[in-house]
């Protein structure tokens, strides 16, 4: 009877491949914790307020710039007051991304993947001109870039027309207080492609827009992007899981190709999921250093989604697939419920496998020794299973929890966020690869020894005609136990 | 010359203050002078690049620097019209607090910016120092979002070796941090200059000072808000990046007059550190203001002191606070004047520029202490 790797892997090798991967976990681990950088950085940029000098503000390609050659003339921070009469148009707020630093002009790297604009107003509370809960802000918004080149100019990019619901409280209504207004996000650039980008809104006042607004004294930008060391850590990673999990995937599909019997749902499961971490894995970000790709963020979600819908249902059938019920339709339960269930799961898994057991001492000690043995790997495995899960959600949740970038501490060395990034990635890839390695048929026969009452097992362990020989034993077991 | 520490009985200390103004007179002035003067200089200096030839000259045209504080002018000119902004900023919301108190943050026409009365190392003296230290890091972050400030550090090393591949591997630190390090590095250094005696009355001013500078600093990170983005797959909550957002300057005045309110007595002991002198309350933290000597009342003009008095001054008849007639005047009385003042009243804002009112004629009584 030919069973799967798990089972006929000898206890010598079966720990040294543990120990292996066990070893590429806590690299990665390391990678992310010692080596990357945060994930994302910021950048809060202060608008410059610029004054349009054209008739009505409709010249659509003047950019306003606060630095560089022919940078505008800013408006005077005390615009508001009774006696001047400038228009809404003539005022633009402008926001040159990135900010210079150490007198360099930084400028953006193809490393840093995307940027994401978020946009807070500062209203200033004033006790003649109180503003509603929520009000509606219209924004005209365009986007410029330009590249390293002096001589270039500013090139439109996008431009809207945007309104946004503007929430703001005021906890203390005092006079020069600021109102706390929720941060609203503005755009989202997929690829960061070119070098400089330049913001230009305006506050339209035609046709009544923007007339609750109250005193507004300051537009602040956050620029987030990625970072470029994150990105390189991380493409890294999927340069080398890339050929590792084709591989081993191809190996295993090869495997159950060579049996006999058409394969079990099991292992399509294990294919998709092979597939799917394939797709994960393999590094598009290479080609964003040389095309604009402003697709990727969609991308990403889309590789990302598969992902995650491929391991959580697998994870339902591996662990249906031992309990004898299909539990397929369940597979959408939010990861919380999802986790607890899965505990259940393997839990009445366990049990049932320890209610098993008791038959185990009837019968000869060869088979005995060998069903023990394969019970207690599958612990293992199902054990790494939950432990995987867990972290996968963990690793979810504390990605919620903010940490602070704004740390005093100097001498804190581990980068949390990126270790966990790096971590639950690299765990996912061993995890699969273990999978791949230990669930592929094996090409072993276990010697089946005489014995005085060999008849009766013969016929206890038999295969039910319905099944296929080279099914799990360990599911043959538990079903044939479960027929008596 | 030498100072005993503790020792000195009450009445000597009038005669003592007297002594710290000789001392102290070596470098004249404030470097808050440059929040009270228009330098046009400076303006130039905002794009020049360090270690100017020119910068020099600037740096020395600048009354009231230390002589820390003008090489570090020298070594960061283009930050010097921050902080000619950030002293502004002290300078004004000192005067907006302190509008309704006996001492009213009234400047003078020389380099001192408030008279010999921060020679005092009174509550007032304390505040003085926290909200300007508070300004300058307020002034500093905000011209480094801007981008109008170009020399901001990038990174938590003070001087990256390669700053556009650092920049590209980690991002850049915050703005508010480098506003802090700044504001740390320029205004401390003035109290670091003076070599003191351990346990000494100047060494005890100057530490009063150094509490007082990063209490002003704190109080801008502690009123800052935090906001946070997520970030992740889909929109989900798998990535989240946070940022230290500005609050107005009001508010960071408001919470440092608190401290003001709440500050705490200390002396300098023999160790050279200092320790309370009323054990019972508890112990300052980093954020709370610190003073070594009682205020005067300010009731009276006084050359010496640099008190101008409160003769003349405004106050409310039917308030009990600080700013009502019976104790702004210190009980000498006030006049009543009938008078009619023109206001501007029910007020429409029009987005952007504007504010359309009517003009409302009222018919008050001015109080002016006796």
């Amino acid at each position: 009877m030919q069973g799967t790797i798990i089972e006929n892997l000898s206890g010598k090798k079966l720990s040294l491949l543990v120990i292996l991967l066990i070893i590429a976990q806590i690299v990665c681990f390391l990678i992310g914790g010692l080596i990357a950088p945060t994930p994302a950085s910021s950048q809060n940029i202060l608008g410059t307020q610029c004054k349009d000098t054209s008739i009505n503000g409709s010249d659509e390609n003047k950019w306003f710039y606060s630095r560089g050659n022919g940078s505008c003339t800013s408006v005077d921070d005390t615009h508001f007051s009774s006696d001047t009469h400038q228009q809404p148009y003539q005022i633009v707020y402008t926001f040159q991304m990135p900010v210079p630093r150490n007198n360099l002009d930084l400028d953006y790297s193809r490393w840093q993947q995307n940027l994401i604009g978020v946009l807070q107003v500062d209203i200033r509370y004033n006790s003649e001109v109180e503003i509603a809960r929520r009000t509606l802000i219209t924004l005209d918004a365009r986007l410029a870039y330009r590249s390293k080149d002096p001589q270039d100019v500013w090139k439109p990019y996008a431009s809207s027309t945007v309104e946004r619901i503007l929430d703001c409280s005021i906890d203390m209504p005092r006079e020069q207080y600021n109102y706390n207004c929720k941060a609203m996000p503005l755009f989202e650039l997929g690829s960061l492609y070119h070098d400089y980008y330049l913001l230009n809104i305006r506050l339209p006042s035609n046709t009544g827009k923007n007339q609750g607004l109250g005193r507004i004294v300051d537009l602040w930008l956050t620029a987030i992007n990625q970072n470029g060391g994150f990105t390189k850590v991380w493409v890294s990673l999927k340069t080398v899981y890339f050929p590792i999990v084709l591989g081993v995937l191809t190996w295993y599909w090869k495997r159950v190709y060579m049996l006999s019997r058409s394969p079990a749902l099991l292992e399509y499961m294990l294919l998709t999921l092979g597939s799917a971490l394939t797709f994960l894995n393999l590094p598009l970000e290479y080609l964003t250093l040389a095309y604009d790709m402003p697709f990727m963020l969609l991308l990403g979600d889309i590789r990302q989604g598969i992902f995650y819908a491929t391991l959580l249902s697998f994870w339902l059938v591996f662990a249906g697939e031992h309990l004898m019920l299909s539990f397929i339709i369940l597979a959408g339960i939010s990861a919380g419920i999802y986790l607890l269930f899965l505990s259940y799961m393997i839990w009445k898994v366990f049990k049932n496998i320890s209610a098993k057991r008791a038959v185990l001492p009837s019968m000869s000690s060869a088979r005995r020794l060998h069903y023990e043995g394969v019970i207690y790997r599958f612990k293992f495995l199902m054990i790494a299973t939950l432990l995987c899960a867990s972290l996968t959600v963990v690793g979810f949740i504390l990605g919620q929890v903010a940490e602070g970038q704004w740390k005093w501490d100097e001498d804190l060395e581990l980068e949390m966020t990126s270790a966990f990034f790096t971590g639950v990635y690299g765990m996912w890839n061993i995890y699969i690869i273990a999978l791949l390695c230990l669930y592929a048929p094996s090409h072993k026969q276990w010697p089946i020894e005489p014995s005085e009452n060999s008849i009766s097992e013969e016929i206890e362990f038999s295969p039910l005609p319905t099944d296929p020989n080279e099914m799990l034993s360990l599911t043959a077991f538990a079903r044939k136990t479960a027929v008596e | 010359m030498t100072i005993r520490g503790d020792g000195l009985l009450v009445i000597l200390r009038s005669l003592l203050i007297v002594v710290v103004v000789a001392t102290a007179s070596t470098v004249p002035g404030t470097w808050i002078n440059l929040g009270l003067r228009h330098f046009p200089q400076l303006e130039a200096a905002q794009s020049m690049e360090t270690f100017d030839a020119s910068a020099s000259e600037i740096c020395t045209s600048l009354r009231g620097l230390s002589q820390g504080q003008g090489k570090l002018c020298q070594l960061s000119v283009d930050h010097m019209s921050s902080v000619t902004k950030g002293a502004k900023y002290g300078i004004a919301e000192c005067q907006h607090q302190f509008r309704d108190r006996r001492w009213n943050c009234s400047t003078v026409h020389d380099e001192n910016v408030f008279g010999p009365i921060l020679r005092i190392a009174s509550r007032e003296t304390a505040f003085v120092h926290a909200i300007t230290a508070a300004g300058v890091v307020y002034s500093i972050s905000r011209s480094c979002r801007d981008g109008q400030l170009s020399s901001c550090g990038c990174s938590r090393s003070s001087r990256p070796r390669d700053l556009n591949r650092d920049w590209i591997w980690g991002g850049c630190g915050d703005n508010l941090e480098y506003g802090y390090k700044f504001t740390q590095s320029f205004v401390d250094v003035r109290e670091r200059e003076g070599s003191f005696k351990k346990g000494s009355r100047e060494q005890g001013r100057s530490l009063m000072n150094l509490h007082n500078n990063e209490a002003g600093r704190r109080a801008v990170i502690k009123r800052s808000k935090v906001t946070c983005k997520c970030h992740g797959v889909s929109g989900s909550c798998s990535l989240i990046t946070c940022w230290q957002q500005l609050t107005s300057f009001r508010e960071i005045g408001d919470f440092l007059l608190d401290k003001y309110d709440g500050a705490t007595e200390v002396k300098v002991n023999r160790r050279g550190r200092l320790s309370m002198r009323d054990p019972r309350f508890s112990v300052p933290t980093a954020n709370d203001l610190v003073y070594l000597d009682d205020s005067p009342n300010y009731c009276l003009p006084n050359d010496t002191l640099g008190s101008l008095g409160t003769q003349g001054r405004l106050c409310n008849r039917t308030s009990s606070g600080m700013d009502g007639c019976n104790l702004l005047c210190c009980g000498r009385g006030y006049n009543t004047q009938k008078s009619t003042i023109r206001e501007r009243c029910e007020c429409k804002f029009h987005w952007c520029c504007y504010v359309e009112c009517k003009t409302c004629v009222k018919n008050i009584d001015i109080h002016t202490c006796k």
